[in-house]
C-alpha cells in the first residue's frame, strides 16, 4: 500500500502550501467612504514593471525611488509644471552678494507625520546625513562645495561648518565659491528633511520605514507585489492632498498593465508600443491620452579617440547622413528630432540652434574632404531592446547609403556602461541623458566638459574653448549672461558634433475618465498631490 | 548511517562548488557592480568610494575567502540595489514561491493522475491519439507564452480569474496551472506507458477473471503498482519547479524568488545572484538527498548495494 501512502503525504503537502499560501495573502485594504461630491477621498491604482529600490531619500538615485520620495517628503525647493524653482519647505530665501551664503526660512508650524515638528536643525542635518560617508549616499558629489563637507567626510570635524541652524525656522548654507546651481541641488531629493534624530537610529531600515513631512505617508510595502501609500493627516496643507490612497502594483509589465487597465483595475497606465498606434488613432481615447516631451536628449555618442572619428568632418557627415524623421516615424511620432543636445522643454533653450538637416550629398563631400570618400566599417554598442535594435538597423541603412559600413553589438546594460567608458573599446554607441535639473550644465558640462572623461564625457569629447565657455558660464551669477555662454558652448559643440543628436523623446500615458488633474513634468515623476478622482458618473466627462 | 553522512558531505562538496562556479562566472561578467551600484551619473569619488567600502578593489581570491568566512557564520551579505540582507529578502520571497510549486505540483500530479488513467483505459483509440498531440503540444509550448495566453483570454476576455499578482488564494490558480500543466502531461505519459505496460500483465488478467470491475481494476491493482517511478521524479521536480518559476513568476507578477533572481541577473546584484543560486542548489541536493532515502525505504534492494 506504499503508493497510497503516497497520495495522502502529497495532500499533506497541499495543506502545507495552503497554510504557506494563508500567510502570504494581502488584507485587503480599507478605506474611508467618500463624502457625496466631494473632491477628497479615492484610491488612485497604478502598476509598474519594478520594485522600489528604497524609501531612503539619501540613497535614492533613480526615477522609482523619486516618485516614492517626493510624496514622503518634502525639500526647501521644488519646481513647477513650467520647471521653474518654487518655495516648498522654505517660504524664502535669500542669497548673499557673492553667491555664497544661502539663508531659508522655514514655513512655520510643519510637523513629521508622526507629529515631531520639522525644524531648520532637521534640514541641516538632513544635508550632513547625505554627506555622512556611513551613509553611503550617491548624492554627496552635490553638496560638497559647503564649507567645512570636506572637513566633516574626512572625519576632522564633527559637523559640517557652512550648514547653521540660528533658529528652528532659519537655515543659513555658506558655499566655498558661489554656484549658481545650488538651488537646484537642494530641489533633488537628496535634500529631503528627515528627522535626522530617527533616521540615525533605524540606520538601513529607514529605507523602508521612511517618515517624513510629504503629502503621503507609507502605509504598506509588500516587496514586488505592492506599495500602498495613505494620506498624511499632519500634512501642512489641510486640503490637500485630494486622495485617500495611492496603491502601485509591482512586478507588473507594460503588456499585463494595459490588460489590467482595460480591465478597470488600473487609473493611469503607459502605452504599450504594440497598442501605440492603434490606442493614438481611437477619437474615444484622445481626452485621456497624455504626453510631454522629456528633458532629455537621446544621441549616437561617436568616440572622439577613435579614427576616423577623431575627425570633426567625418562627425559632421554622419550627422547629416542620418534621417531623424524615419526615427521619429519608428517610435510611432514618440519624439521631437534634436537640433543639438539641449532639449526645448529647458527653460532659456537656444531657438536659433539649426543643428543638422538630413543632406546625403554634403555627408559624402565632408567624408571625401576627410579622406574617407571610399567609405569604412565601424560598429555600433546598443543595448538589448527591441526599439535599441531597430534604432540601429535604421541607422545602419542610412549610413551604408554613404558607404560607412555600421556592425551592431547589442550589449547588456552593466557591460555596456562599463565599456562606454573607457578611452579606446567603443566606437559609436546608442544611448540618452535625462537632466537632473532644468539647467544647460547639466547636459552640457556633464556630457562634454573635458574634467568628466571618468565619468558621463564618453565621447571622450575635449575642447579648451569649450572648457572655457562652461567654467565661465558656472561661475556667472547673472542668469542673462550664463544662458548666453551655455548658447555659445552649445553651438561650439552642435559644430564639433562629437555625437550624432537624435531626438527627445515625448512621454505618453493614458488615464481612466475619473482621473483628474493627473500631468507628466519634464524631469520630475509625476507628483499626485494636486490629482483627484471624479466621485461620480455625471462629472465623467471632461 | 555511514552512507547518509557520506550523501551529507558529498551534498555540501555540491554546494561549495556551486557557490565557486557562481562567484567566479559573477566576476567573469565583463562590467563593474561599483558602477552599477553607483549609477550613471556618479563621480570618480563616488565610484572609488562604493569600491573601498564594498572592497570591490581587493583580490577576487580575497573577496571570495571573505564571502566564503560570512556564509559559514550564516550572512549572505547584503543586496547591492536595495542594502539589504540577501537572507532576508529571499526568506520573504521563499513563501510565495513555495505556494506556487507545491500547488503546480498538485495541478501536475492530478493531471497526470487523470490523464493516465483515461489514455490507458482507451488505449489505441481516437481519445488515446488526441491526449498524445495535445500533451505534445503543450509541452512544447513555452511557459511564458502560456501565461499570457493564459492571462489574455482566462483573465481579460473572460474575466474569469484575476490578472496576476498574489493577493488572494484565486490568483494562485492560473500561474500553478500554467507552470503545472507542462509537467502534468509528462507526468500522464510516463504513467501512460507503465499503466499499459501493467495493465497486460498476468495478475491483472488474474483479477480481471476473478471478476474485478474495471474502474476498480485501474485503480486498486494497476495504478498502484504503475506510480512507483513516479516517486523519483516528484521529489526532484517540486526541486525543479521552486527553481523553474522564474518566468512565470514574472508573467503572472507573483512576487517570488524567481522574479528576484531576475531582477538581480539584471541589475547584476552580486550577493542576491549569489544567495538565489545557493538556495536553488539547496533544494535540488535535499531533494535529490531526500529521494535516495525515501527509495531506500521503499525498495529494500539499494539498501544492498
Amino acid at each position: 500500500m506504499r503508493t497510497y501512502a503516497t497520495l495522502p503525504s502529497l495532500l499533506t503537502g497541499l495543506c502545507v502550501a495552503a497554510c504557506l499560501a494563508g500567510c502570504m495573502w494581502e488584507d485587503p485594504l480599507e478605506w474611508p467612504a467618500r463624502a457625496p461630491g466631494a473632491r477628497a477621498g479615492g484610491v488612485l491604482r497604478l502598476a509598474a514593471a519594478e520594485d522600489v529600490p528604497t524609501l531612503d531619500p539619501a540613497i535614492g538615485y533613480d526615477t522609482r525611488s523619486w516618485f516614492f520620495e517626493q510624496h514622503l517628503f518634502e525639500t526647501l525647493v521644488t519646481y513647477d509644471d513650467a520647471s521653474t524653482l518654487v518655495p516648498l519647505l522654505a517660504e524664502r530665501w535669500e542669497i548673499s552678494d557673492d553667491g555664497r551664503r544661502y539663508r531659508f526660512e522655514l514655513a512655520p508650524g510643519v510637523v513629521f507625520s508622526d507629529g515631531t515638528p520639522l525644524t531648520a536643525a532637521d534640514a541641516a542635518g538632513s544635508i550632513e546625513r547625505v554627506l555622512d560617508p556611513e551613509t553611503r549616499s550617491q548624492g554627496a558629489q552635490f553638496y560638497r562645495g559647503i564649507v567645512g563637507a570636506r572637513a566633516y567626510v574626512d572625519g576632522t570635524e564633527p559637523h559640517v561648518q557652512g550648514l547653521q541652524a540660528p533658529d528652528a525656522h532659519t537655515l543659513v548654507i555658506t558655499l566655498a565659491a558661489p554656484d549658481p546651481l545650488f538651488l537646484h541641488k537642494l530641489a533633488l531629493l537628496f535634500a529631503s528633511v528627515v528627522p535626522v534624530a530617527q533616521a540615525r537610529d533605524l540606520g538601513e531600515d529607514f529605507a523602508t520605514r521612511p517618515l517624513g513631512s510629504g503629502p503621503f505617508v507609507l502605509r504598506e510595502w509588500r516587496r514586488g507585489e505592492r506599495i500602498v501609500l495613505a494620506r498624511n493627516t499632519r500634512y501642512r496643507r489641510s486640503d490637500r492632498p485630494y486622495l485617500d490612497g495611492v496603491v502601485q502594483h509591482l512586478g507588473v509589465g507594460v503588456e499585463l498593465a494595459w490588460l489590467m487597465f482595460e480591465s478597470g483595475e488600473l487609473d493611469v497606465v503607459a502605452i504599450p508600443p504594440a497598442d501605440f498606434p492603434v490606442v493614438q488613432r481611437a477619437p474615444a481615447r484622445q481626452p485621456y491620452i497624455m504626453h510631454q516631451t522629456l528633458l532629455s536628449t537621446m544621441y549616437v555618442g561617436l568616440n572622439c579617440g577613435i579614427p576616423p572619428f577623431d575627425d570633426r568632418r567625418v562627425r559632421q557627415a554622419l550627422n547629416y547622413a542620418v534621417k531623424k524623421t524615419d526615427i521619429l516615424e519608428l517610435l510611432n511620432g514618440r519624439g521631437i528630432a534634436a537640433r543639438g543636445i539641449v532639449p526645448p522643454t529647458m527653460p532659456n533653450h537656444d531657438a536659433g540652434l539649426t543643428g543638422y538637416d538630413y543632406d546625403v550629398e554634403r555627408a559624402r563631400a565632408l567624408l571625401a574632404a576627410a579622406g574617407q570618400g571610399e567609405g569604412f566599417t565601424t560598429e555600433l554598442w546598443t543595448q538589448s531592446s527591441d526599439m535599441d535594435l531597430k534604432i540601429a538597423q535604421k541607422l545602419q541603412q542610412d549610413l551604408a547609403a554613404v558607404d560607412i559600413h555600421m556592425r551592431i553589438k547589442q550589449v547588456a546594460w552593466s557591460p555596456f556602461l562599463d565599456a562606454i567608458r573607457r578611452p579606446q573599446i567603443v566606437p559609436m554607441f546608442d544611448l540618452g541623458w535625462n537632466a537632473d535639473f532644468p539647467e544647460p550644465s547639466n547636459f552640457l558640462h556633464v556630457l562634454f566638459h573635458s574634467t568628466q572623461h571618468d565619468a558621463n564625457n564618453h565621447t571622450f569629447y575635449a575642447s579648451t574653448e569649450f572648457d572655457r565657455l562652461i567654467g565661465g558660464a558656472l561661475a556667472a551669477v547673472a542668469p542673462a549672461a550664463r544662458a548666453q555662454l551655455y548658447a555659445a558652448a552649445e553651438r561650439l559643440v552642435v559644430e564639433d558634433a562629437p555625437m550624432i543628436f537624435l531626438y527627445h523623446p515625448i512621454s505618453y500615458a493614458i488615464r481612466t475618465p475619473r482621473v483628474r488633474d493627473y500631468r507628466i513634468h519634464a524631469f520630475v515623476p509625476p507628483r499626485l498631490t494636486e490629482v483627484w478622482l471624479a466621485p461620480d458618473r455625471a462629472e465623467l466627462d471632461p | 548511517m555511514r552512507y547518509i553522512v557520506a550523501r551529507i558531505v558529498w551534498a555540501l562538496v555540491i554546494l561549495l562548488g556551486t557557490s565557486t562556479i557562481t562567484f567566479g562566472v559573477a566576476f567573469l561578467v565583463p562590467g563593474d557592480p561599483a558602477r552599477v551600484i553607483a549609477g550613471p551619473r556618479a563621480d570618480a569619488e563616488t565610484l572609488a568610494r562604493v569600491r573601498s567600502d564594498l572592497a570591490l578593489d581587493a583580490p577576487v581570491a580575497t573577496q571570495y575567502a571573505r564571502y566564503l568566512g560570512r556564509l559559514v557564520r550564516g550572512d549572505l551579505g547584503r543586496s547591492y540595489a536595495t542594502r539589504e540582507p540577501v537572507g532576508t529578502l529571499l526568506l520573504r520571497r521563499l513563501p510565495a514561491t513555495a505556494t506556487l510549486a507545491l500547488a503546480a505540483l498538485g495541478v501536475a500530479i492530478a493531471i497526470g493522475l487523470l490523464g493516465a488513467t483515461v489514455t490507458a483505459r482507451f488505449a489505441g483509440t481516437w481519445i488515446d491519439r488526441t491526449a498524445l498531440v495535445a500533451s505534445l503540444t503543450l509541452l512544447s509550448a513555452p511557459v511564458f507564452w502560456l501565461g499570457m495566453l493564459a492571462l489574455y483570454y482566462v483573465g481579460y476576455r473572460w474575466r474569469l480569474l484575476p490578472l496576476g499578482g498574489a493577493s488572494s488564494p484565486r490568483h494562485l490558480i492560473l500561474p500553478a496551472l500554467v507552470l503545472g500543466s507542462g509537467t502534468g502531461v509528462y507526468y500522464a505519459r510516463l504513467l501512460h506507458t507503465n499503466l499499459v505496460e501493467v495493465l497486460g500483465q498476468e495478475y491483472i488478467r488474474a483479477a480481471r477473471g476473478r471478476g474485478v470491475g474495471p474502474v476498480r481494476l485501474l485503480f486498486r491493482h494497476a495504478l498502484r503498482n504503475a506510480c512507483l517511478p513516479l516517486v523519483t521524479v516528484i521529489g526532484l521536480d517540486l526541486a525543479a519547479l521552486m527553481n523553474g518559476v522564474v518566468l512565470t513568476e514574472t508573467v503572472f507578477h507573483w512576487p517570488g524568488i524567481g522574479r528576484l533572481a531576475f531582477e538581480a541577473v539584471l541589475n547584476l546584484d552580486v550577493p542576491v545572484i549569489m544567495g538565489a543560486v545557493l538556495l536553488s542548489a539547496s533544494l535540488v541536493v535535499t531533494a535529490s538527498l531526500m529521494v535516495d532515502l525515501v527509495y531506500r525505504a521503499i525498495d529494500p534492494r539499494i539498501r544492498l548495494e
